[in-house]
């Protein structure tokens, strides 16, 4: 799915809302129902994609740019 | 009796000659700082501004104390701008202070105001060209010093707001003389990777000099040039440096600017969650109606006895068929006589019953003679009766008379 995250949150409201107030063919709520389950799975796994590292930028002395995880200590 | 004054018309009139005196609306004071007390209730600050033979009360509204860069401390030198007018409550006069600077800090303040313009007309200060944050923020940027204050700060919030944040530091100094250009080069090299969604540049709380890297214009530039969007977050509240014109947000604090930075994915999450809730709510209460009102349709009778649905349709369908057997047969015995009638009128007008009456058919050449014109005198002819053929020569032609016709 190449759409953006907000995006797919904004359509998943707009499904929300339109399951909520019109009448619909069976077959056309389902297909709703169907495609929204699918952006909201979009979204958690967009939200949750990151995995928390925590890395240095440095250049080294080629000039060249180095990433390497460090901790730090609160 | 003598003209007198009350004390209130007094101290009305020396008021007066204070305001209308254009020196003392408006004048710069250089003095030493005493008794200084910021009250809790007002947030006004009350102090003595001294010199080795004299002492004026002063005043500082709490709208100003906010735009302070320093806190005053007792025996600090200062040069204040501001007012003299008459507190008539207490019968004195006092200097109303509305801006303050340590003394000695002027050049560098006046300096600074002409960088801020300069800046400002290169056009780094626009509001167009502030870039907006994104929805979701996975890898963060941060220029800061890898020992500061701010940056635990910074990732005390981070920790707390978005556990799977990723984080990347560039560390730089921020303070002396090579911090200008450390910093600007750290803001560069995040700009170098394609994936930062967001970054902080900041540092905590210090003096005016201190802070004075985030003031200069090879930082502001770096601020500007940057493709990433950027938060400032430099000092405390009361700090302002020129970064935080050029960064697309300005955050008061490290701390804030790390709020401000990560848009709170749990409560995000959260949303989706409700989101995807509510879907199967609703689908499932709609599939809930949906199936009763089938119960419904199915507890008719006709569901429950379907053998007289059965019977009523199969006594239609056998009343139709004796219908349709007797309009078939009605039909067709209409057509058989009329069939009859008109074969007899055929059979009349047929040349064969015409020739048992006595009629002939006469040909030239096998066709049918039907006028006059087209036989001459000695054709041969031919005369069709009904069961022999006669031929025969014409002799003569002659038109009937009047009455003469057969």
């Amino acid at each position: 799915m190449e759409i953006k995250f907000e995006t797919a949150l904004l359509k998943l409201e707009e499904i929300v809302r339109s399951l909520e107030s019109e009448e619909l063919e069976l077959e056309e709520s389902i297909k709703l129902f169907e495609e929204g389950i699918k952006l909201s799975v979009y979204c958690q796994q967009e939200l949750e994609r990151a995995d928390g590292r925590i890395q240095q930028l440095l250049e080294n002395i080629q000039g060249v740019l180095e990433l390497t995880e460090v901790e730090i200590n609160e | 009796m003598k003209e007198y004054f009350t004390v209130s018309q007094l101290n009305e009139y020396i008021s007066g000659l204070l305001e209308n005196d254009f020196t003392l609306a408006d004048c710069w004071l250089k003095g030493e700082v005493s008794g200084c007390k910021v009250y809790q209730q007002s947030g006004h600050m009350y102090f003595n501004l001294k010199d080795r033979d004299a002492v004026i009360s002063s005043v500082m509204f709490k709208s100003r104390v906010q735009k302070l860069r320093f806190t005053p401390q007792d025996g600090a030198e200062v040069l204040a701008r501001g007012t003299v007018a008459v507190f008539a409550r207490q019968g004195k006069y006092q200097f109303y202070v509305q801006e303050m600077q340590l003394y000695g800090m002027g050049d560098l303040y006046w300096q600074l105001e002409q960088l801020k313009e300069e800046l400002q007309a290169k056009g780094y200060f626009d509001r167009d060209h502030k870039k907006a944050l994104p929805p979701i923020v996975r890898r963060l940027g941060v220029v800061s010093s890898q020992d500061g204050a701010a940056l635990r700060d910074i990732l005390k919030v981070l920790r707390h707001r978005a556990q799977n944040l990723d984080i990347v530091i560039a560390h730089t100094a921020v303070q002396g003389t090579g911090a200008p250009g450390e910093i600007a080069a750290a803001i560069n090299r995040l700009n170098q990777l394609d994936d930062i969604d967001v970054m902080i540049v900041a540092r905590g709380g210090g003096s005016f000099e201190d802070l004075m890297a985030f003031n200069s214009e090879i930082v502001v530039e770096a601020v500007y040039q940057s493709k990433i969007p950027v938060i400032s977050g430099v000092g405390h509240e009361v700090d302002t440096t020129l970064i935080d014109f050029a960064a697309d947000i300005r955050a008061a604090t490290p701390t804030q600017a790390a709020q401000m930075a990560v848009p709170d994915n749990a409560a995000l999450l959260e949303t989706v969650l409700k989101h995807r809730q509510r879907l199967i709510q609703i689908v499932q209460r709609d599939l809930l109606v949906r199936a009763e009102s089938l119960d419904r349709v199915m507890m008719q009778r006709i569901w429950q006895q379907p053998e007289s649905i059965l019977k009523n349709k199969k006594n239609l369908v056998d009343k139709f068929t004796a219908e349709l057997q007797s309009s078939i047969n009605n039909s067709y015995k209409d057509k058989s006589a009329c069939l009859a009638l008109t074969m007899v009128k055929l059979d009349n007008l047929s040349p064969l019953k015409l020739m048992q009456k006595g009629y002939a058919i006469i040909q030239k050449k096998e066709r049918i003679l039907r006028d006059i014109e087209t036989v001459q005198i000695g054709d041969e002819i031919t005369i069709n009766l009904r069961q022999h053929r006669l031929l025969a020569k014409i002799l003569k032609k002659e038109k009937f008379q009047h009455g003469d016709q057969i």
